[in-house]
């Protein structure tokens, strides 16, 4: 049997350097990174609060930023509800990185379309701005972004900057709002717009559950390969080390296997999307 | 393997030497049925053919367990390994087995050191059973077990046959009494409890076990999980008698004087209505029926794949607990029937 060097469960303390309110339900956290902190975009870590519990987060700033990690979390649970009243010097508890994230090495060359639905764009920020980083290592990136209403469209201004680092940002809200002059409706609804190669193309996709099928449909339509898409899946968990049971999709666990897959691993599992 | 045979006296002898050293666990009769509880005197045990109710799984992976101490006053944590020395009495090779398929869980990817110390630290000892209208391990290969206990008890007319499954089970054995070298005519007494306990099977599934997997992957679209999910409660008593199921939620309290948080792991159920749902409200399996499919799934396929057995190992604690009557082996021989149709 195989002896665990560490408590698995015991998470190491951060102090927040800076919290940041993004929207009425958003915040970023900011921690400098610990030592020995390596992790790839799309995965997550376990946050914590002695006597609130844990709840999995994506992180939100890439690999190639050495001296802060970032979350942006929306409150929405109890230990989120709490974690949104702390401020800079605080400390909170982190265990991980966990999971499977964004295979960065098997899209170069390629173009990249980045298709983010609400707090999706969470775990794809940190993606963009890995592959930014390395820029001239990829082809063509597009990002199409759907939020509800103008007031929950997340980072602002580093769209602006990232369209001006040659990121074609595309924006839609879901119903029309006074003063808005783009599109309107779903996210899918921007899939037509885009020109896609499909023999050269991957698409990473991060939305609430109900997107994923639509989305998904849409880029069927494009001819994009299953094998050349991935999403990040959300389920409830508990370890972050497959054993829990919460985030089982069938007989694979999200927190292991994922949350990042190809649609191709996951089309056959019924309970995926 | 080497086998022993301990009179009556030497077993006597044997359990008080035990419960000297250890915290021992066995089961006494209560209503009738066999229970798992502490053992303070040796006369106390009975060794019982019929199965328990509740799996021993609760001595291993404990229905709460603390896992860190957060000390609120000066900001600083540190894990907790409650575990300690103990011994478990009474195991039926069902449970045996269940124990090895929860080790594979345990020590998975990154190990639990929780479970891993507390397996470490625990003998098992395992007596031989009858099957009650429930059972059906026949079925499953997990009837005899060979393996994955120290000691094993075989009761016989005028005393016991003891097989030896390890080193530790040996030394533990021959501290506490003189054991002979079992005789054929022990040996024969064993095999007819054997050939008694075959005979007294009323249930058994209609495939063998390795076909299991597929059956319940042709099956996901079955109108029987409808059915059953319509009259399921939901209530978990499946998953609280089961003996591998072992998922868990993981929790925060605070002491009544605020100075100390503490994190513990439950048992929870994947047949609990809010198993998979994510704060914001979302939950991924809201219907009792896809519950239900979930849990059969799992004993039958998910698991297989990823710990290399079956997780059923027919001990027919969830039929027996179900309180509308949902039976695992109607179910999967309805499963399989449609299947082979």
């Amino acid at each position: 049997m195989q002896r665990a060097d560490a408590h698995p469960y015991m998470p190491q303390p951060v102090r927040l350097e800076r919290v940041e309110r993004l929207t009425e339900k958003e915040s970023l956290f900011v921690f400098p990174r610990p030592q020995g902190f390596g992790f790839t975009p799309g995965q997550f870590i376990m946050v914590g609060l002695a006597g609130y519990g844990e709840a999995p987060i994506s992180i939100s700033s890439p690999p190639s930023e050495k001296d802060m990690v970032e979350l942006c979390i929306r409150r929405v649970g109890s230990l989120t509800t709490i974690l949104h009243k702390l401020r800079a010097g605080d400390t909170i508890w982190i265990r991980g990185p966990f999971g499977r994230g964004f295979p960065t090495e098997r899209m170069h060359g390629k173009d990249i379309l980045f298709i983010a639905g609400g707090i999706g764009l969470v775990p794809l920020r940190s993606l963009i701005k890995e592959v930014l980083a390395e820029r001239e290592d990829y082809g063509r990136l597009t990002l199409l972004y759907g939020v509800k209403s103008p007031k929950e469209i997340l980072f602002e201004e580093e769209l602006e900057l990232w369209q001006k680092a040659g990121v074609d940002v595309r924006l839609t809200i879901d119903r029309a709002y006074p003063g808005w002059k783009g599109n309107v409706g779903v996210v899918t609804t921007l899939i037509p717009q885009v020109d896609i190669d499909e023999d050269n193309s991957v698409c990473c996709i991060v939305g609430p559950p109900v997107m994923y099928k639509y989305v998904i449909l849409s880029l069927g339509n494009r001819s994009v390969r299953g094998e050349d898409i991935y999403l990040s899946l959300e389920r409830k968990m508990k370890c972050g080390m497959g054993k829990c049971g919460h985030c089982q999709i069938n007989s694979i666990y999200t927190c292991e296997e994922g949350p990042v897959f190809t649609l191709q691993e996951i089309r056959h599992l019924p309970e995926a999307i | 393997m080497a086998s022993y045979f301990v009179d009556k006296k030497g077993f006597l002898a044997f359990l008080k030497g035990v419960i000297k050293k250890y915290p021992l666990y066995g089961t006494v009769e209560r209503d009738g049925f066999p229970v798992f509880k502490k053992i303070e005197e040796p006369e106390e045990l009975v060794l019982s053919a019929k199965p328990t109710h509740l799996s021993p799984k609760e001595f291993l992976f404990p229905p709460r367990e603390l896992l860190l101490r957060f000390n609120l006053e000066d900001g600083k944590a540190e894990p907790v390994v409650e575990a300690r020395e103990q011994v478990i009495m009474g195991l039926h090779p069902c449970d045996i087995h269940a124990i090895g398929l929860l080790d594979r869980v345990f020590s998975h990817g990154r190990g639990d050191v929780n479970y891993l110390e507390r397996r470490k630290k625990t003998i098992l000892i395992g007596t031989e059973c009858l099957p009650d209208e429930f059972c059906f391990c026949q079925s499953l290969g997990t009837m005899d077990a060979d393996e994955g206990f120290d000691l094993f008890f075989h009761e016989l007319k005028r005393g016991y046959l003891v097989r030896v499954g390890t080193e530790k089970g040996r030394r533990l054995l021959k501290r506490y009494t003189k054991p002979e070298k079992a005789a054929k005519k022990h040996l024969e007494e064993v095999k007819a409890h054997r050939e008694k306990k075959l005979k007294g099977f009323t249930r058994c599934l209609d495939a063998r076990k390795e076909e299991l997997p597929l059956v319940y992957a042709g099956s996901y679209e079955h109108p029987l999980w409808e059915r059953i999910g319509s009259i399921c409660y939901g209530c978990g008593s499946c998953n609280h008698v089961c003996p591998t199921c072992y998922c868990f939620d993981v929790r925060d309290d605070v002491t009544l004087d605020l100075k100390e948080a503490r994190r513990y792991r439950v048992w929870d159920g994947c047949t609990l209505e809010d198993f998979a749902k994510v704060a914001g409200g979302h939950n991924f399996r809201k219907d009792r029926s896809e519950r239900l499919r979930h849990r059969f799934n799992r004993k039958f396929r998910y698991l297989a794949d990823r710990f290399d057995g079956l997780f059923c190992v027919g001990c027919g604690r969830c039929s027996r607990a179900c309180l509308v009557g949902i039976n695992i082996t109607d179910v999967t021989n309805e499963l399989i029937k449609d299947a082979k149709s």
